[in-house]
């Protein structure tokens, strides 16, 4: 069985796009992290630009369905935190400058 | 933990027809204000029928289709019960009609269209409280929507009463009245849920972050006090309680806008987009109107020409902060209708992508000349400038029409 690796789960990530904003959220500086264990189980940890955001639990879902497509992914979990809270500083800088931040 | 769940949002045949009757309305209001002059009373029974039909059917209208979306992402749970929206919405609507008819053409009338209105105030307001019962949040903005459905009560009831006794079935002293309906409901209902709800969305649209709160719960204490004292002082006939009402009201008015300027400095998002516009335009409006307020109150009550200005402001005020919302959450509400379950399996459009761009930028800048307009005729009491005004407005709310249709009708190639 191929390892997954980080870099395979942040492309996958790269194509869900926060439909607000118009930028992905690995972009956006909303994925805090992504463990990978022996077996392929894939837990991202992410935030969101705003708590409160109706798109919540959606967002949640486009994770992990988008990182279920990678080949040899066993289970995924997507937990939400707010600790660090977002910000900017966290987005990079093709974000930063589209938002007028830079 | 929070979760809004997907279960939680209310179908969009629910919501839609609150956006596009409010809408509609705000279509007639404007042009309804063609056949007003520039100098009134505000006894008078025609300005209550139109300041009805803007409030009621334009204003009041959206809050409500709003509130039945944003209800469940500020309290972080599920309507008590979604399905009460079926029966808020033609009551409203209904009850808004006859009302306005009522105050236009037909006194018997308002007793009717008043009881419709109150019957869907109160399901509105009880699905509220229960709702919040379900929550454990203790926000800012839980507070707000808890304070401010009690003064809709309170303004609802007042209201109910006047129009009873207009109808002839009551007797109480209109003017007195009158007071505590008007505070109860644009300070106490109005503003309180603007104070709470642009807490969530100018930093949620603006993306801002980490700025000081203090000034909003300031304002949402002073402006409690102020209904409180009006309204006592309108039901015993104390002038004094009034006016340190309307002191208060100032006051928490102007820690409110430092609130949204602290708010302003920490957003992130700088575009110039048809929503920062609009929020420019109203608050600039808001700020006038408080200003006009002000010297209205210095000047004891002798310059009804100001005072008419200063309401026209605050009404232009609401006018841009609803409609500049409505690019945001008609295109949130199709997409997420409409697209939300093709992400990740086709192409799907962005939310800035659902907004007929010129035609918004119509509808600003129509609207734009025309409140100004307004606002001068008003001054002036000069009714050429009041008419012309009012074309441009009835002209911009043409580009509203045309706009949310294009909206809520928005598919792309792939959807």
């Amino acid at each position: 069985m191929a390892k997954v690796t980080k870099e395979q789960v942040y492309d996958a990530i790269r194509t869900v796009i926060d439909p607000e904003v118009g930028f992905n959220l690995v972009d956006l500086g909303l994925i805090y992290d992504v463990d990978i264990d022996e077996e392929n189980n894939v837990h991202v940890k992410m935030t969101l630009s705003t708590r409160g955001c109706p798109l919540h639990q959606m967002m949640q879902q486009w994770v992990k369905e988008a990182v279920e497509k990678i080949p040899g992914v066993k289970d995924v979990t997507v937990e939400i935190v707010w600790d660090p809270p977002w910000n900017i500083s966290m987005a990079s800088d093709v974000v930063k400058k589209a938002l007028g931040a830079q | 933990m929070f979760n809004i769940s997907k279960e939680f949002a209310p179908p969009f045949k629910l919501i839609a027809p609150f956006f596009i009757s409010g809408v509609l309305f705000y279509l007639i209001a404007t042009g309804a204000l063609l056949f007003y002059p520039a100098s009134f009373d505000f006894l008078d029974l025609s300005i209550a029928g139109w300041v009805h039909l803007f409030l009621l059917g334009y204003v009041m209208m959206v809050i409500f289709g709003a509130m039945a979306q944003l209800v469940p992402v500020v309290l972080e749970t599920g309507h008590f019960s979604v399905d009460w929206f079926y029966v808020i919405f033609p009551l409203l609507l209904f009850g808004t009609i006859l009302l306005v008819l009522g105050f236009w053409f037909d006194p018997i009338l308002i007793s009717f269209g008043g009881i419709l209105v109150l019957a869907s105030m109160i399901i509105f307001a009880i699905d509220v409280f229960l709702t919040i019962r379900k929550t454990e949040l203790k926000s800012i903005t839980v507070q707000a929507v808890k304070i401010s459905n009690i003064f809709l009560l309170i303004g609802i009831l007042s209201g109910f009463l006047m129009a009873l006794t207009l109808s002839g079935f009551w007797s109480v002293n209109i003017e007195d009245v009158i007071k505590a309906h008007v505070f109860a409901v644009l300070g106490g209902y109005v503003m309180i849920t603007i104070y709470g709800i642009s807490l969530v969305l100018l930093p949620m649209f603006g993306l801002a972050h980490g700025f000081y709160e203090r000034p909003v719960h300031i304002a949402l204490r002073l402006m409690v006090g102020s209904v409180v004292l009006v309204l006592i002082g309108a039901f015993l006939g104390w002038s004094i309680f009034r006016v340190m009402g309307y002191i208060l009201a100032f006051l928490s008015t102007g820690a409110y806008l430092y609130q949204i300027f602290l708010i302003y400095k920490a957003r992130i998002r700088k575009e110039r987009d048809i929503w920062s516009k609009s929020m420019f335009a109203g608050y600039g409006f808001f700020i006038y109107g408080i200003v006009l307020g002000f010297i209205y109150l210095l000047s004891g009550g002798s310059l009804p020409n100001i005072l008419h200005t200063s309401a026209w402001s605050l009404f232009v005020f609401f006018a841009f902060l609803i409609n500049g919302h409505l690019y945001k959450i008609i295109p949130f509400l199709v997409w997420f209708h409409r697209f939300s379950a093709l992400v990740g399996k086709q192409k799907v459009p962005m939310l800035h992508e659902m907004i007929p761009k010129k035609q918004a930028e119509y509808q600003f800048w129509f609207s734009l000349a025309g409140s100004v307009l307004v606002a001068l005729g008003l001054i002036f009491e000069n009714d050429i400038l009041l008419k012309s005004g009012a074309s441009f407005l009835f002209a911009g709310a043409l580009f509203l029409v045309v706009s949310t249709r294009w909206m809520l009708q928005y598919r792309s190639e792939n959807g």
